[in-house]
C-alpha cells in the first residue's frame, strides 16, 4: 500500500465514523455545534498521531500478550502529559480544547488505530494513518455538527443562518441526545444506500 | 513460567516510565496551572467589581464570624470578599456560588452592593453540556437577567417567579435552576448574618 493511500484511506474510504462505526461516544456528543466538532477534530486528530507514532515506535519492544495494557497505558500516559503541558504553558488554547482532551483517551478510535495499523507497520505510514483518520473523524463530526447545528440553534459554526425567530423555537430535539441518534441513524443509511448503489444491489 | 515474569516486567516497566513521567511533569506544571487559576479568578474579580463602582477598588477578606456556609460540601468557608474604593467607603461583596448542575459543579462570582441587590457576575467554571447548559457561560442567554435583582426575586419563572421570575435556558432548567438556588443561598447566607439586608431593607 502506498504512502498516499494510507492518508488518504481514512478520510473517505476507510472513514472511521462512517464505514468503520468506531469512536461513536465523542460523535454523539460532543457534534452540539460545529465548534465543539471542530474542537475534537482537532483534539483527537493530534492525539491520534503521536499515539500512532509512540505505539509504532515501540511495537518490537513490546511483548503481544500485554500489548493493548500498555498502548492503553501510553496512550493515556501522553494524554494527561498533553493536558497538563497545554493547561501550563498555552493557557488559551487549553481554554478552547481543554475540555476535549480527557474525553479523547476512551476514544476507541485512537486504540483501534494502535492495534489495527500502528503495531504492525513502520513509522511514517503510521502518522499519515494516524493524519487521515483524524481529518476523517473530523470531517465525520463537522457533517453531524452541521445537521444538529442548523436544526437545533438555527447556526452555523455560531453564525446564524435561519434567524431569530428561529432561534427562538428551535428544533431543539436536535440538539439533545435522542437527536444525535435520528440523525446519526440517517447519516449511516445514507452511506449504506450509496455503498450498496455502487454494487448495484439497489435498483 | 519464566514468560509470565518477563512480560510482567515489561509491563511494569512500562507502567513505571509512565508514571516517572507523569510525577515529573506534573510536579513542574501544577504551580504554574494554580497560579493562572488564581490570575484568572483575579481578572474575574476586578471585572465583576467594576459593576459596583469605579476608580480604584481595594479588596479585602471579610471575616463575619455568624457567616453560615451554603456550599459546605464544595467549599470550607463561604469566602466573601469586601469591596471598598479608595476613599475607604465599602461598596459590596464579592463571593462564589457553588451550585450542583446537570454534570458539573457550577462557579459563579457573584457581585452584590451593600443593600443586598446583584450588580454583577461572571461563570468562572462549569462543564455542562456543550450546546445546553453551556450556554451559561454566556451571560446574555441567562446571567444577564441577575442584575438588579435581589435574593427574593431569584427565582425561576418555572418555580413559581410568575411573570417576574427568570427565563431558564431553553433545554437547561437544571443548571438554570443550580445556579440560581446557589446564588440565592449565598444572598441568604450573607442577610442572615446580617451582612447585607433582607429584602432589599436597611440593616
Amino acid at each position: 500500500m502506498s504512502l498516499a493511500q494510507n492518508f488518504s484511506r481514512g478520510i473517505v474510504k476507510d472513514n472511521p465514523i462512517f464505514k468503520q462505526v468506531l469512536g461513536m461516544c465523542p460523535f454523539l456528543a460532543v457534534t452540539t455545534s460545529v465548534e465543539n466538532a471542530l474542537g475534537m477534530g482537532a483534539a483527537a486528530t493530534f492525539v491520534l498521531v503521536f499515539s500512532n507514532f509512540l505505539v509504532s515506535l515501540f511495537r518490537k519492544v513490546i511483548p503481544s500478550k500485554v500489548r493493548i495494557p500498555s498502548y492503553i497505558v501510553i496512550i493515556a500516559t501522553f494524554v494527561t502529559l498533553v493536558d497538563l503541558l497545554m493547561n501550563a504553558y498555552l493557557p488559551a488554547l487549553h481554554q478552547s480544547l481543554g475540555i476535549f482532551i480527557p474525553l479523547i483517551v476512551v476514544n476507541c478510535i485512537i486504540l483501534g488505530r494502535a492495534e489495527g495499523f500502528a503495531n504492525k507497520n513502520k513509522v511514517l505510514p503510521s502518522v499519515l494513518d494516524g493524519i487521515g483518520m483524524g481529518l476523517g473523524f473530523t470531517l465525520a463530526m463537522v457533517v453531524m455538527a452541521t445537521f444538529r447545528e442548523i436544526l437545533g440553534n438555527g447556526s452555523w459554526l455560531g453564525f446564524n443562518l435561519l434567524g431569530e425567530s428561529y432561534q427562538n423555537q428551535p428544533l431543539l430535539i436536535a440538539i439533545l441526545a435522542p437527536g444525535a441518534f435520528i440523525i446519526m441513524a440517517f447519516i449511516l443509511g445514507f452511506f449504506n444506500i450509496m455503498e450498496k448503489r455502487k454494487r448495484g444491489g439497489v435498483k | 513460567m519464566g514468560e509470565i515474569i518477563r512480560v510482567g516486567l515489561m509491563l511494569m516497566l512500562v507502567a513505571v516510565i509512565a508514571a516517572v513521567a507523569l510525577g515529573y511533569v506534573n510536579s513542574v506544571t501544577s504551580p504554574i496551572i494554580a497560579e493562572q487559576k488564581e490570575q484568572a479568578k483575579l481578572a474575574a474579580m476586578i471585572d465583576v467589581a467594576g459593576s459596583l463602582g469605579a476608580g480604584n477598588l481595594v479588596f479585602d477578606t471579610l471575616s463575619v464570624p455568624e457567616l453560615a456556609n451554603p456550599y459546605a460540601g464544595v467549599d470550607e468557608t463561604l469566602a466573601v470578599v469586601a469591596v471598598t474604593d479608595s476613599t475607604g467607603s465599602e461598596l459590596g461583596y464579592l463571593f462564589v456560588a457553588y451550585g450542583k448542575g446537570y454534570s458539573s459543579t457550577v462557579q459563579t462570582l457573584i457581585a452584590v452592593n451593600t443593600s443586598g441587590t446583584v450588580t454583577g457576575n461572571t461563570v468562572l467554571y462549569q462543564q455542562e453540556t456543550p450546546g445546553l447548559g453551556a450556554n451559561v457561560s454566556n451571560p446574555a442567554k441567562f446571567l444577564y437577567q441577575f442584575d438588579d435583582r435581589n435574593a427574593s426575586t431569584l427565582v425561576l419563572k418555572k418555580d413559581g417567579g410568575g411573570a417576574e421570575g427568570l427565563d431558564a435556558i431553553t433545554g437547561s432548567t437544571i443548571t438554570s435552576r443550580a445556579v440560581t438556588c446557589s446564588v440565592k443561598a449565598g444572598l441568604d447566607a450573607l442577610s442572615d448574618a446580617g451582612v447585607i439586608p433582607v429584602e432589599g431593607g436597611v440593616i
